[in-house]
């Protein structure tokens, strides 16, 4: 009885005898290649995050540098329409410069 | 000097160094083993999404195989913490206590299904997969006594079952 038991036990426990399951291993291939493409979306979109940062912090410093210069401060209270004018502008550059990377469509699926 | 898992390593080493094609090596090899492990263990009906976790997951961390443990031992692991990490996330109850009706003609899914979680996972090992109690003990997290134990209380619940069906 025991022995009988213990083949019964062994052989119903083992893995079953059977070639590879090829639609398993395709799913497989199919969803590492999704995580590669995925993680390859994913370095973009940082390495993209962070040149608009350093954009952003340049156009930044280059405000700050011209508003504290003598010329730039007279022209902001002899004209404050022109001045306004070019604060617009740089302005512009900014959103010209965001909706540039944007077309870089980091969620694109190819 | 060869050892026995340097196949399995190579494939693993080229698996990091992101050749796809040696990894579903590895998948064609071992996914056999863990799915009827898993299904066995933790239910057949998320085996395959546990085992498919578990070889992203391998596939993530090529790198980290030695070749030191045989490979079907490292993947296993990384299986089971898979199944441990769903189970967190999925129900706070103790797993693997739910009990089906004996059927009339007893089959092994009918056994196991009255064991524990812990009581399938180390008896389908050790006695249907030819693991040793350490390697099963290594997996299950266990000391090797509580293993042992826990191997010999699964299989005799199991013998009861079997004699009890048997004079029916």
């Amino acid at each position: 009885m025991t022995d009988e038991f213990e083949r019964f036990l062994r052989g119903s426990l083992a893995p079953p005898e059977r070639l590879p399951d090829r639609s398993f291993v395709a799913s497989m291939q199919a969803r590492i290649a999704l995580e590669e493409r995925l993680d390859r979306q994913r370095r973009q979109l940082v390495a993209g995050l962070l040149s608009q940062l350093a954009a952003l912090a340049a156009i930044a410093a280059g405000l700050i540098v011209l508003s504290r210069s003598p010329g730039a401060l007279e022209l902001a209270s002899d004209s404050p329409q022109i001045f306004l004018a070019g604060l617009l502008a740089a302005f512009g550059c900014v959103v010209a410069l965001f909706s540039s990377s944007g077309r870089l469509r980091p969620f694109a699926t190819r | 000097m060869t050892g026995p898992n340097d196949e399995d390593l190579a494939l693993s080493r080229r698996s990091a160094a992101g050749d796809s094609a040696a990894f579903a090596m590895l998948v064609e090899k071992y996914e056999r083993p863990l799915r009827s492990f898993l299904a066995r263990s933790v239910g057949p009906e998320n085996a395959d999404d546990i085992a498919q976790d578990a070889f992203l997951k391998a596939w993530r961390a090529a790198a980290q195989y030695d070749g030191r443990a045989r490979y079907s031992t490292w993947l296993t692991r990384i299986a089971w913490r898979c199944r441990l990490d769903r189970l967190r996330k999925e129900r706070p109850a103790e797993p693997g206590e739910e009990v089906v009706e004996t059927a009339s003609s007893l089959e092994v899914e009918d056994m196991l299904a009255r064991l524990s979680e812990s009581e399938r996972a180390a008896l389908v090992l050790c006695e249907g997969h030819g693991w040793t109690h350490s390697e099963a003990a290594g997996l299950l997290d266990m000391p090797l006594g509580t293993l042992k134990s826990t191997v010999a209380r699964a299989k005799s619940k199991c013998r009861d079952m079997w004699e009890g069906a048997d004079r029916d």
